[in-house]
């Protein structure tokens, strides 16, 4: 699948990732391919730009006095920089049951782990810790953020099998006290939430200084509503049925899920957080160029 | 088309199934799972519950199986219409056309659609089938032989015309039977084009169609009918100062569910309005409607009822001929002169009545002359001796020509004083009378009521003859040829009739006077008078009409007179028809005409100048009644008594051959049922397809 929205990019067709069972591969591949395409840095959190100096102050590192400093004014300053630390990405996946449905070959959560798999590879290519947390309606399982911890991850992401049904709300209030330091989180899931009740959720995190991003994954099934035919509809979740007319109600659900996507990121919007809507047939690369490219006009505007 | 199993039809019921199916959006069994189902459970339900029918295609397809199914199972067989082609590759076919020309198709317009049929079929005769027309109604006659010139039918076909007639199905059947039975090719068909009327067919004899012969109907019967005809109509005679005056009575009937008010009726006498009377007829009732009496003038008059025009013409017209009274003259000859008359009795017996009227002339019998016989009908010798010399040779001629003799016997009429001609006239009688006084009276013991004399009493209750005492009485001694009338009870003779030539003698055994017996004081004597003077005297009561299909007997009706009988039996007779028509009758082969048109007919001898006798002739009136029989019954009456398989039985009697070739149908529409249902099955398979995965 290519697209000419950005010329001289190739994307790739995520069924075709799909297929690819290494996710390292997989991740490599999407990102190299992405920033050779891209024709410049991303210049995302920078560890080596000056920011000023600071007088000496005793426990600090005597490995950052600037010595061409003191040579001038016989006095001992310390060099900062505008990032100073490496930060910890943080992934929080969602793998709740509604996230193993698909209507082709890729279901929303290999979309999902793909995603997050390039964004950890992205990040532990800058030096970032990397982190993964997967989550249901509790918490399925964490991998502390760490610069080596890449592996783990990935491990963690092929592992991920959805089994329960998703909490957001409950979940998030325990990862309140997860993160000790600030963090990139990266929230992945298909936010089948009422959006208040979802920003809540984002509040127990944003309100802890962390910088908090979240990939609304849906496949285009989901999106479009093609279903012709009375039938049974049933919650992959919680198993219940209702018969259903789809083309009779086919317009009230597209304006419905409309409705629910512009909640979303308007309230997330407003509450300074990324929101980026995946449909999943969307190409990995064109969903990351867009993520990113978004993102890095906000921190801009910010 | 019918359809050997229309219950079927019921199955069309079935159609409520995919209505249903497709308004009510019937579950699927496989459920598409869904993420959530968030938004879904917050549409209201109901609303989209029942909608309107989606997939029309599908739908259809699924309709049309049943319709077509439901079809097949009724049986669908093709009712040979009367525009019926010839059908190829079965065999040539032996066709005849029966016609219904009763006067019944005259009603609306019966007979135009009977020719447009009739002409349909013979366009379509093939050039190997062979057709012929039958024209029936009372009778049946082929208009044309078997033929495949369809020309020579066609132009058969152009001169028919609704007759006067009424319709009897068996004459036509019997000539279709022989036609058919006749023929050697392999398909024998009848086409019956009638109103079916009830009154055609009896139900009882029907003729046996040749096996495998095939009716096909063309019903021109109306299901709501309206006729009013004139049924019959009286005559009631007065006399006033030798003018004889007739009071008309008709009837009418309704024949159909509507009144009729205001219904108008006219007299018609020798072609001219009499007078016209307006009459209520209620629905499916009669009515009267009298005329006043208006005088008779002399020879016949021609009359004519006629109600107003309806739909059926034939029977709004009633026609009569009636003439002045036609009296019997009789003369009683009351014995010799000297001594009381004993004439009284049966003087006053005969002076009473009308029909007929007796014109009594009593003379003593030597005051009879010869001229006394001339125009007499009846002469009675009432206890009297027989006159010799020439009046008794005129009296044995005056028999031998017809003429009417009566002889009562009494103490006057002693046989030894007879002439030698008397043996000729009269049987032997007693010279001594037979006295029953001792046993207060004899009666009479035997009495031949199938004789036209006493068939009148042969009901029950209709005269007491056990009543009468028979004091005294001649015994009769029969020459071989007389007939016994009636004896007394002790097994003399009463009664006897001797045929003397073309005349009658009747012998009573005792007298009529009351001395004798006591008869002329018992009831039953003046209808005995008159039964014995009408006979002997050979009197047939007036006919004013006759009836389509009735013969006229031509000497009958001529002999007026002694004189002309012989005459008359060597005439050649001219009858002129209600339409014109001349009819000839010549030798003594040709004494009678059928009647087979309504109005009057003019019967005349050759060469004479005379006023013609006149014969009023009406249609049947059964026919008039236009209740229609079920068709099918008639026909299956026709095939049932023919001999055939069961198959035959029924309506439309085939060869097996064309009995598939016309029930075939099944066949076709089975077959378009399974195009349908695969159809249907590629139909929703694909639409299946489409709802379970997502476009």
């Amino acid at each position: 699948m290519s697209t000419n929205a950005f010329p001289g990019v190739q994307f790739l067709d995520p069924a075709v990732l799909g297929r690819i069972g290494n996710l390292e591969l997989v991740a490599r591949t999407v990102v190299e391919g992405f920033l050779g395409g891209l024709h410049r840095s991303p210049h995302l959190g920078t560890s080596i730009d000056f920011a000023e100096h600071r007088q000496y102050m005793p426990g600090d590192d005597i490995r950052r006095i600037d010595w061409r400093l003191y040579g001038r004014v016989d006095r001992y300053y310390i060099k900062e920089y505008e990032a100073d630390t490496n930060t910890n990405f943080n992934v929080l996946l969602d793998v709740s049951k509604s996230m193993s449905f698909g209507s082709g070959t890729l279901t929303k959560l290999d979309y999902a782990r793909t995603l997050a798999a390039c964004l950890a590879y992205f990040s532990n290519q800058q030096r970032d810790r990397v982190g993964l947390i997967t989550w249901d309606e509790d918490l399925v399982e964490i991998v502390p953020p760490s610069a080596k911890h890449l592996p783990n991850v990935l491990h963690a992401l092929a592992r991920a099998t959805p089994q329960r049904t998703g909490n957001i709300e409950l979940v998030f209030r325990k990862l309140r006290e997860q993160f000790k330091r600030r963090s990139m989180l990266l929230v992945i899931s298909d936010f089948y939430e009422d959006p208040g009740k979802i920003l809540d959720a984002f509040a127990q995190l944003r309100g802890r200084g962390n910088d908090l991003m979240a990939m609304h994954i849906l496949d285009s099934a989901e999106l479009e509503f093609p279903y012709d035919g009375a039938t049974s509809f049933e919650d992959i979740e919680t198993g219940e049925r209702i018969p259903v007319i789809p083309e009779y109600l086919r317009e009230q659900y597209r304006t419905m899920i409309r409705a629910h996507v512009a909640a979303l990121e308007k309230l997330c919007g407003d509450q300074g957080v990324d929101y980026q809507l995946f449909d999943t047939s969307m190409p990995l690369d064109y969903a990351l160029f867009a993520f990113l490219s978004r993102r890095q006009f906000l921190q801009r505007v910010r | 088309m019918s359809f050997l199993a229309p219950l079927f039809f019921a199955g069309l019921a079935a159609l409520a199934v995919p209505i249903l199916v497709h308004l009510t959006h019937k579950e699927r069994k496989d459920v598409v799972v869904f993420p959530s189902l968030m938004f879904l459970s917050r549409i209201p339900y109901q609303a989209v519950r029942r909608q309107r029918i989606r997939h029309w295609l599908l739908f259809a397809l699924r309709c049309l199986a049943l319709i077509f199914l439901a079809f097949a199972f009724a049986r669908p067989f093709l009712n040979r219409p009367a525009s019926a082609a010839p059908v190829r590759g079965i065999g040539a076919r032996e066709l005849v056309i029966l016609l219904d020309r009763s006067y019944s198709m005259a009603y609306g317009d019966h007979w135009t659609r009977a020719v447009d049929a009739a002409r349909r079929a013979i366009s379509g005769v093939g050039g190997n089938d062979r057709a012929s027309l039958v024209v029936f109604d009372a009778t049946a006659s082929a208009v044309t032989e078997p033929t495949a010139d369809k020309a020579v039918l066609t132009v058969a076909l152009d001169r028919v015309k609704p007759g006067a007639g009424a319709t009897r199905y068996e004459p036509a059947f019997k000539l279709a039977q022989r036609v058919l039975a006749e023929s050697k090719l392999p398909r024998r068909e009848v086409m019956l084009i009638s109103d079916f009327q009830r009154v055609g067919w009896d139900g009882r004899d029907s003729p046996s169609l040749p096996a495998g012969t095939t009716i096909n109907k063309v019903d021109l019967a109306d299901p709501k009918t309206s006729n009013v005809a004139v049924t019959s109509v009286d005559f009631r005679r007065d006399y006033a100062e030798d003018r004889e005056r007739v009071a008309i009575t008709a009837r009418l009937v309704n024949r159909s569910a509507e009144p009729r008010t205001g219904h108008s009726v006219t007299l018609q006498l020798n072609g001219r309005d009499v007078e016209t009377k307006q009459v209520n007829l209620a629905a499916n009732a009669a009515a009267t409607v009298e005329f006043a009496a208006a005088p008779l003038p002399a020879g016949t008059t021609r009359g004519v009822v006629r109600s107003a025009d309806d739909a059926l013409p034939r029977d709004n017209a009633f026609y009569f001929a009636i003439s002045r009274g036609q009296a019997l003259s009789v003369l009683v000859i009351d014995g010799r002169e000297g001594g009381a008359p004993r004439s009284l009795y049966v003087e006053r017996a005969l002076g009473i009545g009308d029909q007929p009227n007796f014109r009594v002339t009593t003379k003593r019998l030597g005051s009879v002359s010869t001229s006394d016989l001339a125009g007499r009908s009846l002469i009675l010798f009432n206890d009297s001796d027989l006159p010799g010399g020439e009046l008794g040779r005129r009296l044995v001629e005056y028999v031998q020509n017809g003429g009417g003799l009566l002889v009562t016997l009494g103490d006057r009429s002693a046989p030894r004083d007879r002439p030698a001609y008397a043996s000729e006239l009269l049987p032997t009688t007693g010279d001594v009378p037979i006295d029953r006084t001792a046993d207060r009276g004899g009666t009479l013991g035997y009495i031949d009521r199938s004789h036209p004399i006493f068939e009148l009493f042969s009901a029950p209750r209709s005269g007491d003859f056990t009543t009468p005492r028979f004091f005294r009485y001649r015994s009769i001694t029969p020459k071989p040829g007389d007939e016994q009338l009636a004896r007394f009870d002790d097994g003399h003779i009463a009664l006897v009739e001797r045929k003397v030539g073309r005349g009658r003698v009747l012998v009573w055994a005792s007298s009529f006077d009351g001395i004798w017996n006591d008869l002329p004081l018992q009831p039953v004597f003046l209808p005995v008078a008159h039964q014995m003077a009408k006979y002997a005297a050979a009197y047939a009561d007036e006919r004013p009409w006759s009836i389509v299909g009735q013969v006229a007997n031509l000497p009958s009706i001529f002999r007026d007179s002694t004189a002309a009988v012989d005459a008359a039996n060597k005439a050649d007779y001219v009858a002129v028809a209600p339409s014109g028509e001349r009819i000839r009758l010549e030798g003594t082969a040709r004494r009678s005409v059928e009647l087979t048109e309504q109005g009057f007919y003019e019967l005349q001898r050759s060469g004479s100048r005379g006023e013609p006798r006149v014969v009023a002739v009406n249609v049947d009136l059964t026919e008039s009644d236009l209740t229609a029989v079920e068709p099918q019954l008639l026909t299956s009456a026709m095939l049932a008594r023919a001999g055939t398989d069961s198959a035959s039985s029924t309506i439309e009697a085939s060869t097996p051959v064309d009995l598939e070739r016309r029930q075939g149908f099944w066949w076709y529409l089975l077959a378009a049922v399974l195009l349908l249902l695969v159809g249907e099955t590629l139909l929703s398979n694909q639409l299946s397809r489409r709802i379970a995965v997502p476009r």
